[in-house]
């Protein structure tokens, strides 16, 4: 008996040791695949003085793209199949760095596209390059609002990029001026006469601030705006300030990032400020991730926050998955740069298959300006390009070759502890997700 | 070792070292001036070179501050910025003199003159900085260097009306060639000239009799100024000197020349360490070491962002091939570290001190420094003896 069970255990064995080549030869041969790949350029930063920790999401989240889009057969050209491969390039957020970087993907790695792009410098910095090398580009980070303009206004004495017919360059995260405004609106909205703004005294917090400041004013708001230090960790002198006021303002708004966004946040809730009856707290996105948030601001309850990129509660299936996979990878909720980065790699891809061509830039470009397509922030379309040229009167010119629909929300949390993923969307009222525009402390929606 | 002795003996007795020095500096010169046109070399390895001469220009023009002169400043970065930013912004903008009534709009001033004046704004700087602070010792310049770096990367950054904060400044083009393959030949031949230019100026200062005080001084302050040299004044010159240098490098690299903008971020205090890393590991006291630790500096930690490493003994990968790709990412600035370490713990007068030496034939090192050296030495050891 013994012996028989030898043999068959050893005999199974083979069996599975045979097996394991096939099911490898199966899963690769599923698709086949030409022996020209196609090369997509990925430009993040990946070294100081650059967001490593930008870069890396995004990094993954490209090569993830790459891996989704070859397991369906990759991008088909004549009815040939060509596997997506990426080159990870490290910008260090330097303009100086990705322009070199550009210039490797296009002379030495050969690439076909590039995507990525984290730092606003290094989009202006490499724009024209990538157009002028017909270098079909989507970026998915780069906020400045003249990334998307100089296709079609000069730049920095820059002619525009579409003057020869062709803008190769294309954007899939927000401009600027589109996210500023939501949350003015919302607060305005409620009814608030009263405001403090707290704003980091650096190129995010100062325009942001001078943005929402100017909006409040000409709604008729009296502002109040005190800048603070980034890396201040004792915000007691300032906000005993705001205490001792004779008005108490009717909203706090906190134009502050990282930890130091964190600590404030804090601080103002442990001395009863906001969010209290009287006063709402409107925090900055890092508010996002939950598990840091609650971490360094326990009483941070019922603070409000302002969210670029899909909420959860309106994620696609597709959100769902990388999200899923993200989170297995960096036990976080994966960030709006993640999703743009792992979309801007389908879209370079489709434009592809529909130009019928990986090569060609003008017709590649052409097919991008046409997309149609569903994925992980929802759905893709660029209004503006040499498909509808024309821009109406009093549209930004930053609308040009740029996604016109990324997601800018403001969340609540309401319960302590709780996930983002299950904080409420209370503005725009099409998001709402709760019913309400604002749950005041101490209640429930 | 006995090949190498009867090397050595036949060269001394035939050409000589120093000879062979010179002869191995203008091969060097010579493999620079050939390389642009060596056709298999793309433009990217132009690129990386260009970037090498600016660093180098950097390192150098910091070792004569900080090597030879004993001014222990982390403000380089800033002067370099303040150049580029000063020569960015007048090209923008102009120049208004207000109290002479007196305003240069920016159609009348040219991306040379531009380029001019920023090295002027930097020299400016550098002599107020250096007339209040030169006077104080030791580590209070690197302190008020380090502050005054900060306190400038974070006004640039916060006055974004002006210098577009962290999305950069982008200065006017200096060099309008259509042709990108003729625009980088040139971009690379005028980088290489500014380094050679450089390089001789920061020569000549330190064979000078200044470069004499300088050393003076750097030994024992107190000795030359009890010996008549004027330590404040010479120290101020240096200071504006190299403040000068850099501030021009700074300009002509950001015209579009290795980059198209400079960003606050350039000038973090870890750009600045990374030029002080390379002074250190090619020779603070070299200007060539230095010139060439940062060169070689850059030039590796670009190389090993991707690192083909082919396997011996007919190994094969996973996938049956025999090389396989090494992406060490950060970790190289972690090796670079280690470099670094090895030098200030081994080789303190850099790695290239030994190869300078022997081509030079003589000590590179000032004698004076040697020595100090040596009497730390064995001062350290002396005290260790005594505590055991």
């Amino acid at each position: 008996m013994k012996r028989i069970t030898l043999i068959v255990s050893i005999v199974a064995l083979l069996a599975m040791i045979a097996m394991l080549p096939m099911s490898a030869v199966q899963a690769d041969g599923h698709c086949e695949f030409a022996e020209d790949s196609i090369k997509i350029g990925g430009l993040v930063p990946l070294s100081a003085p650059g967001a490593v920790a930008g870069g890396v999401a995004m990094s993954w989240a490209i090569n993830r793209a790459a891996d989704d889009i070859n397991a369906a057969c990759g991008v088909s050209i004549d009815g040939v199949n060509h596997a997506i491969e990426i080159v990870i390039g490290d910008s260090e957020g330097s303009p100086e760095r990705g322009q070199a970087v550009v210039e490797r993907f296009i002379l030495e790695d050969e690439v076909h596209a590039v995507t990525g792009v984290y730092h606003s410098a290094v989009g202006l910095a490499t724009m024209g390059m990538l157009d002028e090398n017909g270098i079909p580009t989507v970026f998915s980070e780069p906020w400045n609002d003249n990334v998307s303009a100089n296709g079609i206004m000069e730049y920095d004495g820059r002619p525009p990029r579409n003057a020869d017919g062709v803008d190769h360059v294309f954007r899939v995260s927000p401009a600027s001026s589109m996210v500023g405004g939501v949350v003015v609106d919302w607060l305005i909205d409620l009814g608030v006469g009263n405001v403090v703004i707290i704003a980091e005294n650096t190129d995010y917090g100062q325009p942001a601030a001078a943005d929402e400041l100017a909006r409040f004013e000409a709604a008729g708001a009296t502002v109040t705006q005190i800048n603070v230090e980034l890396g201040t960790e004792d915000f007691v002198p300032i906000l005993s300030r705001i205490q001792a006021s004779a008005d108490t303002p009717d909203v706090v708004r906190v134009l502050v990032t990282g930890e130091t966004s964190y600590n404030l946040t804090q601080q103002m809730a442990e001395l009863g400020i906001a969010p209290s009856e009287n006063t709402i707290c409107v925090t900055n996105q890092v508010a996002f991730q939950s598990e840091q948030y609650w971490q360094n601001v326990p009483d941070g309850n019922y603070c409000a926050f302002n969210r670029v990129g899909i909420i959860p509660s309106l994620f696609s299936d597709t959100a769902v998955e990388l999200n899923a996979a993200y989170f297995e990878e960096f036990a976080d909720i994966v960030p709006s740069y993640a999703m743009a980065s792992y979309d801007a790699v389908w879209i370079i891809a489709d434009g592809m298959a529909r130009a019928g061509s990986s090569s060609d830039g003008a017709a590649i470009v052409a097919a991008i300006e046409t997309t149609d397509l569903d994925l992980s922030q929802g759905r893709y379309y660029f209004e503006y390009g040499n498909h509808n040229p024309d821009l109406p009167e009093g549209t930004p010119a930053f609308m040009w070759h740029q996604w016109p629909d990324p997601v800018v929300t403001m969340m609540q949390y309401f319960e302590q502890g709780q996930s983002s993923l299950d904080a409420a969307v209370i503005f725009p009222e099409v998001y709402q997700t709760h019913g309400s525009g604002y749950i005041a402390p101490g209640t429930s929606p | 070792m006995v090949v190498f002795r009867r090397f050595e003996s036949a060269i001394d007795q035939g050409i000589g070292r120093r000879k062979l020095g010179y002869l191995v500096i203008v091969l060097v010169v010579l493999f620079f001036l050939w390389f642009p046109n060596d056709t298999s070399q793309s433009n990217y390895t132009k690129t990386v070179f260009i970037s090498g001469f600016f660093y180098a220009i950097m390192s150098s023009s910091w070792a004569l501050l900080a090597g030879i002169a004993g001014q222990f400043s982390f403000g380089h970065m800033a002067f370099m910025g303040i150049g580029a930013y000063a020569a960015g912004l007048i090209a923008r903008d102009g120049i208004t003199f207000a109290l002479l009534g007196v305003s240069i709009s920016p159609e009348s001033i040219s991306a040379f003159g531009s380029i001019i004046i920023g090295t002027i704004a930097a020299g400016a700087v550098g002599l107020v900085i250096g007339w209040l602070l030169l006077r104080l010792r030791a580590a209070y310049l690197a302190l008020f260097t380090i502050a005054f770096s900060e306190l400038f990367r974070i006004m640039m950054l916060t006055e974004y009306d002006y210098t577009g904060g962290s999305n950069g400044l982008s200065l006017r083009p200096l060099l309008q060639i259509a042709d990108v393959d003729a625009a980088r030949q040139v971009e690379y031949y005028l980088m290489f000239g500014l380094l050679v230019v450089c390089l001789l100026a920061l020569y000549w200062v330190a064979n000078s009799p200044i470069g004499l005080f300088l050393r003076a001084m750097r030994e024992d302050e107190d000795a030359a100024s009890a010996l008549g040299v004027n330590v404040v004044r010479y120290k101020i010159l240096v200071f504006v000197f190299t403040s000068m240098i850099v501030g021009f490098a700074g300009a002509i690299f950001y015209s579009d020349v290795g980059s198209e903008r400079i960003i606050p971020e350039q000038l973090e205090i870890l750009q600045m360490s990374l030029i002080i890393a390379y002074a250190v590991i090619g020779g603070m006291e070299s200007l060539i070491g230095a010139a060439a630790g940062a060169f070689i500096s850059r030039y590796l930690l670009e190389a090993m962002r991707q690192v083909v490493i082919t396997l011996p003994f007919g190994m094969t990968t996973y996938d049956g091939s025999d090389a396989f790709v090494w992406e060490p990412g950060f970790w190289r600035f972690a090796l670079f570290g280690v470099v670094m370490v090895f030098t200030l713990r081994y080789m303190r007068n850099g790695l290239l001190y030994p190869i300078i030496t022997w081509f030079s034939g003589r000590d590179i090192v000032m004698k004076e420094t040697v020595s100090r050296r040596e009497s730390d030495d064995n001062h350290a050891a002396r005290i260790e003896a005594d505590d055991e």
